[in-house]
C-alpha cells in the first residue's frame, strides 16, 4: 500500500505541469517459468517527458521494454496509448504505432553508409522501384540536422566514433517518426563527453513533445536528463517519483530495499596472501590491484559488463593482459592459458554453465571428473569404475538430483547442472576458485546449498573469489569486497562497513 | 482399439530410436540386410573372392576413417586426407623410382611429409582460427596439385621390394587387413582407455568448458590434425603397393567416404560422439555398397550419387535423432 501513496503523492505535486498521459500501464503481468519477471505493473508517462526506469539487474526493465515493444505479450494487464487500449503483437506494430527502442546492442551495420542504416529496409523508391538514393541522403540530412547530429549521409558507421553511432541509432528511431522512443542503456559504451551531445538531444526531443522512456544503471546521468523515475524491483512497481523529489540515496534505497540474507557469519581466513595483483591491465580493464587472503571469500560486485568476468578470465589466462604482475604465494607468475592456471591451483567456475562450464551432452559422471583426469587413472589409462565411484560420492555429497551418474546433464535442471560444476571443481581441489554468478537461474533452495559449499571450502582454506551481480549474496557470504565500475576497481569494503547503499554508489561510479 | 494400436506405435518408436542410438548394431543390421538381399539378387556378390576382395578394398580406406573419426569426435573434420593419402603415394614413388631411395626411407619420407601437412592444417585451424572447412577445402586443392606435379601420368615402375608391402598374405588374409586389424586396436584402445584421447570427446563436447577444465585445446586439435594426415599418409603407402602405381587420382573422393562412414558409425558433425569400432563399420558398410553398385554393373553416375546420397541421408538423420532426443 505504501507504494501506491508515494505514486499518487508524486502525480499530486506533478499537477501543474501534467499533461494527458501518452502510454499507460494497467497491471502488467508477465511470468516467465520459474520468475514472475513482471508483477501487476501500473504507470503512465507523459508526452515531452524523459522518463527513468531504474532496478537491478532482473528487475524487470528489459521485460518491460520487451512488453512496449511487441516483442513479448502480457499474461494479464493491458497498455493505452493516447487513452485508447491497445495491443501490440510484434515490433513491426510498435513501429507502426509510433514506438522505437534504441536497444543496448547496435543494430547497425558498420560497412554500410549513415543513410543506408537509417533507412534500412525502408529505402524511398523511384518509380521504377529502384533505390532512391538522393532522397534517401536528403531525408537524412533532414532527420540528422533535426538532433543536431553533424555526419555525411554517405559516411560508413563503421567510421563514426560509439557516441555517434548511437546518435544515427536514434536517427534510426526517429525516422520512423516515433512519438515514444525508448533507450536502453544509451550511455554503457560511451564516453563523458559523448554523452553530453546524447543529453542535448534528448532534450531537443523533449521539446518536440516526444515522449522518451530512459534505462540506465548509472543514477547520476538520470538526475540530470530525467523528468521522474520509475523504481522496479525483482518485477515489482515500487514507485514514480519527480526527479526534484529524491536523492540517489533515495533511489537506491527503493532499488535493494528488501530483506538481508540473515545467515550466520563465520570468518575463516588466515592472513597468508595467496593471490596478488599489481596493475593488471588489459583491453577490457584498467590498473586492477587487489589481494585475497587464505581461506578468505572476496566478492568482486559491480553491474554487469564492468569488467568483472573479465579481470577473472585474465588471471587464469583466458585472455590476453597487456601490463600488470600476478603474485602466487608471494611469487611472480605467468600465466599463459587456463591450463597453467590450474596447475597453479587456481579454477575458474564460469558464469555461462551451459555454454562454457558443462559438456552437456555427456555424462553427469563425465563432466565431474573433466577437470581431473588424472585422479581417475593410472599412468594415463583411464578407470571408469573409479569414475562411477567418484561421481556417485559427490553425487550424495551435493545431493545432486538425477537418476544415476549416466544421465546426460542436458536432462538436470537448473540447480543440479550448477551443482555438477561445482562437483568438478571440488574435486579438482584448487587452492583459489573463482565463481562467477554461481547461483544465476537456481532456485532459493540450491541458492543456500551451494552457499553451504562455498562456505565449507572456505573453511577447509581454499581461497574463493565470488563475481556476482545479487547483491545481499555478496553481503552475506563474503568477507571484503571490492566494486567495479567502467573497467576499474571503484572501491574496497570489508564486511563490516559494507551496504548495498554503498555497494551501488561505487557500482554506479559516483566517487 | 486404438489405444493399442498408439501404444504399440510408440514401442516400435522408442524400439527404432534405441537402435539408431547404438550404431554399432545399427550397422551390422544394415550390413546383414545387404548380404541377405545383394546374396539373393546376385549370385556374384556372396562368394569368397568377392567378399576378401570388399574387405581387403575397405580395410585402406578403413585406415583413414579412423583418423577421421579422432577429428569428428573433436568436432571438426580434415576434407584434405584424400589428397594427403595421394601424396604420401606420390612422394614414396618418386623417391623410389626417380631417386633410388630404399623403400623403408622413402616411406619414412612420405608419412613423416603428411604428418607435416597435418600439422600445418592443425596450425592454421586451431592457433590462427580459420574455419576448418574452408581450410580442408583449400588443401584439397592445393595438395592434390602438388601430387599432379609430382607423378605427372602416374608412376607405375616400382620395385617388388615395395610391392611386397600389400601384396603378401598372412593366415590367408592380405595384409592390409592385418595392418587395419593392428591399427584399430590401438587407436581403439587409446580412444577409451587413456586420458589423453579422452581429451577429444572433451574437446567435442564443449570447446569453451574443456579449455576452461585445463585442456590445451590447440596442441590437442593440432595434434589429432597429424595423426589424421599420418594415416592418411600411412594408406597411402598401402595403396600403391596394392595398385603397383602412384597414379594422379589415388584417394580422390575420400574424404567424402570417411566422413560418411564416420557419422554411420555414430559419429555427430557437432562433435562428442564416436568410436573405432564405429569407424571400421561404416566403412565396411561403404565398401559393400560400392561393391554392390560394381556387381550390379550401375555406372559412375549412380555410384557418384549413391555415396554422396548416403551422406546426406546419415547427417540428415543424425540431426532427425538428435532434435528428438532431447526431449
Amino acid at each position: 500500500m505504501k507504494t501506491y501513496d508515494i505514486y499518487h503523492t508524486s502525480c499530486y505535486l506533478d499537477a501543474d505541469m501534467q499533461k494527458k498521459p501518452y502510454i499507460a500501464f494497467h497491471g502488467i503481468t508477465k511470468t516467465f517459468p520459474g520468475v514472475k519477471a513482471l508483477d501487476d505493473i501500473s504507470f503512465d508517462i507523459s508526452a515531452g517527458e524523459v522518463h527513468a526506469i531504474v532496478g537491478e539487474n532482473g528487475a524487470g526493465k528489459s521485460t518491460l521494454i520487451n512488453v512496449v515493444a511487441g516483442n513479448y505479450h502480457p499474461d494479464s494487464g493491458h497498455l493505452e496509448i493516447n487513452g485508447d487500449q491497445v495491443r501490440i503483437r510484434n515490433y513491426a506494430e510498435a513501429l507502426d504505432m509510433g514506438i522505437s527502442v534504441v536497444y543496448q546492442e547496435r543494430s547497425l551495420v558498420p560497412n554500410l553508409s549513415v543513410a543506408e542504416n537509417i533507412f534500412a529496409d525502408r529505402q524511398p523508391r523511384t518509380l521504377l522501384g529502384f533505390i532512391n538514393k538522393k532522397k534517401m541522403c536528403e531525408e537524412t540530412e533532414k532527420i540528422c540536422e533535426s538532433i543536431k547530429l553533424e555526419v555525411q549521409p554517405n559516411t560508413l558507421v563503421g567510421s563514426l566514433i560509439p557516441a555517434k553511432q548511437q546518435m544515427v541509432e536514434i536517427a534510426k528511431a526517429l525516422s520512423n517518426e516515433s512519438e515514444l522512443l525508448i533507450l536502453d542503456e544509451p550511455t554503457a559504451t560511451i564516453t563523458e563527453k559523448e554523452t553530453e551531445v546524447l543529453f542535448r538531444v534528448i532534450k531537443e526531443l523533449k521539446r518536440r513533445g516526444i515522449c522518451v522512456i530512459y534505462i540506465s544503471h548509472r543514477l547520476l546521468e538520470i538526475l540530470e536528463i530525467a523528468d521522474r523515475v520509475t523504481v522496479l524491483k525483482d518485477g515489482k512497481y515500487v514507485g514514480t517519483h519527480n526527479i526534484s523529489d529524491v536523492k540517489i540515496g533515495d533511489i537506491v534505497k527503493m532499488m535493494v530495499g528488501r530483506d538481508l540474507y540473515t545467515e550466520k557469519y563465520k570468518p575463516s581466513y588466515e592472513k597468508d596472501i595467496v593471490l596478488k595483483v599489481k596493475g593488471l591491465s588489459s583491453k577490457r580493464f584498467f590498473n586492477i590491484n587487489f589481494f585475497l587472503k587464505k581461506g578468505e571469500i572476496l566478492g568482486f560486485a559491480g553491474l554487469a559488463g564492468s569488467g568483472r568476468t573479465e579481470v577473472a578470465r585474465g588471471i587464469i589466462g583466458a585472455d590476453s593482459i597487456n601490463n600488470g604482475e600476478i603474485y602466487l604465494f608471494n611469487k611472480l607468475v605467468d600465466i599463459k592459458n587456463p591450463e597453467v592456471a590450474i596447475g597453479y591451483g587456481i579454477g575458474y567456475l564460469p558464469e555461462d554453465r551451459k555454454e562454457q562450464g558443462l559438456f552437456l551432452n555427456m555424462a553427469v559422471s563425465n563432466n565431474i571428473v573433466s577437470g581431473s583426469l588424472q585422479i581417475v587413472s593410472k599412468r594415463h589409462i583411464i578407470k571408469e569404475k573409479e569414475i562411477t565411484i567418484i561421481a556417485n560420492k559427490l553425487k550424495e555429497r551435493l545431493n545432486i538430483v538425477c537418476p544415476n551418474v549416466m544421465t546426460r546433464v542436458e536432462q538436470l535442471s537448473g540447480g543440479n547442472q550448477q551443482k555438477v560444476v561445482f562437483a568438478k571443481w571440488l574435486l579438482v581441489d584448487p587452492k583459489i576458485l573463482i565463481v562467477d554468478e554461481p547461483t544465476r537461474g537456481v532456485d532459493v533452495g540450491t541458492k543456500s546449498e551451494i552457499y553451504k559449499i562455498i562456505r565449507e571450502l572456505s573453511s577447509s582454506g581454499t581461497s574463493i573469489i565470488i563475481i556476482s551481480s545479487d547483491l545481499p549474496e555478496i553481503l552475506s557470504i563474503c568477507d571484503r569486497i571490492y566494486v567495479m565500475h567502467n573497467k576499474r576497481i571503484t572501491g574496497e569494503l570489508t564486511r563490516n562497513e559494507a551496504t548495498e547503499e554503498k555497494i551501488m554508489h561505487y557500482a554506479s561510479g559516483i566517487n | 482399439m486404438g489405444k493399442f494400436f498408439i501404444l504399440n506405435n510408440l514401442q516400435v518408436k522408442s524400439t527404432v530410436k534405441k537402435l539408431l542410438q547404438n550404431r554399432v548394431l545399427f550397422l551390422l543390421l544394415l550390413i546383414f540386410i545387404i548380404f541377405l538381399f545383394a546374396g539373393i539378387a546376385y549370385d556374384t556378390f556372396v562368394t569368397e573372392n568377392n567378399i576378401k576382395t570388399v574387405i581387403s578394398n575397405m580395410s585402406i580406406d578403413a585406415i583413414v576413417t579412423i583418423g577421421m573419426m579422432i577429428l569428428l569426435i573433436s568436432g571438426v573434420f580434415d576434407l584434405s586426407v584424400g589428397s594427403v593419402l595421394g601424396f604420401s603415394a606420390a612422394i614414396n614413388a618418386v623417391l623410389i623410382e626417380r631417386a633410388g631411395f630404399n623403400p623403408v626411407l622413402s616411406i619414412i619420407i612420405a608419412v613423416v611429409s603428411c604428418i607435416c601437412i597435418g600439422i600445418f592444417n592443425g596450425v592454421v585451424i586451431a592457433k590462427i582460427g580459420v574455419n576448418h572447412l574452408i581450410v580442408g577445402l583449400a588443401m584439397l586443392g592445393v595438395v592434390r596439385g602438388v601430387v599432379m606435379l609430382i607423378v605427372g601420368a602416374g608412376i607405375t615402375r616400382l620395385p617388388d621390394s615395395f610391392l611386397v608391402i600389400a601384396d603378401s598374405s598372412f593366415l590367408k588374409w592380405k595384409l592390409p587387413i592385418w595392418y587395419l586389424v593392428i591399427i584399430a586396436a590401438i587407436f581403439s584402445i587409446l580412444l577409451r582407455k587413456t586420458v589423453f584421447f579422452r581429451r577429444y570427446y572433451y574437446i567435442g563436447g564443449n570447446e569453451k568448458a574443456a579449455a576452461l577444465s585445463g585442456i590445451n585445446v590447440v596442441t590437442m586439435r593440432v595434434i589429432s590434425y597429424a595423426i589424421s594426415a599420418g594415416l592418411a599418409g600411412i594408406s597411402g603407402i598401402f595403396l600403391s603397393s596394392r595398385l603397383a602405381a602412384a597414379i594422379p587420382t589415388l584417394g580422390s573422393g575420400l574424404e567424402l567416404r570417411a566422413i560418411t562412414a564416420c557419422i554411420l558409425g555414430g559419429a555427430s558433425l557437432n562433435g562428442g560422439y564416436g568410436n573405432v569400432l564405429g569407424a571400421v563399420l561404416g566403412t565396411l558398410f561403404m565398401g559393400l555398397i560400392n561393391n554392390l553398385m560394381i556387381v550390379s554393373r550401375a555406372s559412375i553416375s549412380w555410384q557418384r550419387i549413391v555415396i554422396s546420397g548416403i551422406l546426406l541421408l546419415a547427417v540428415t538423420l543424425d540431426a532427425v535423432i538428435k532434435k528428438s532426443g532431447v526431449d
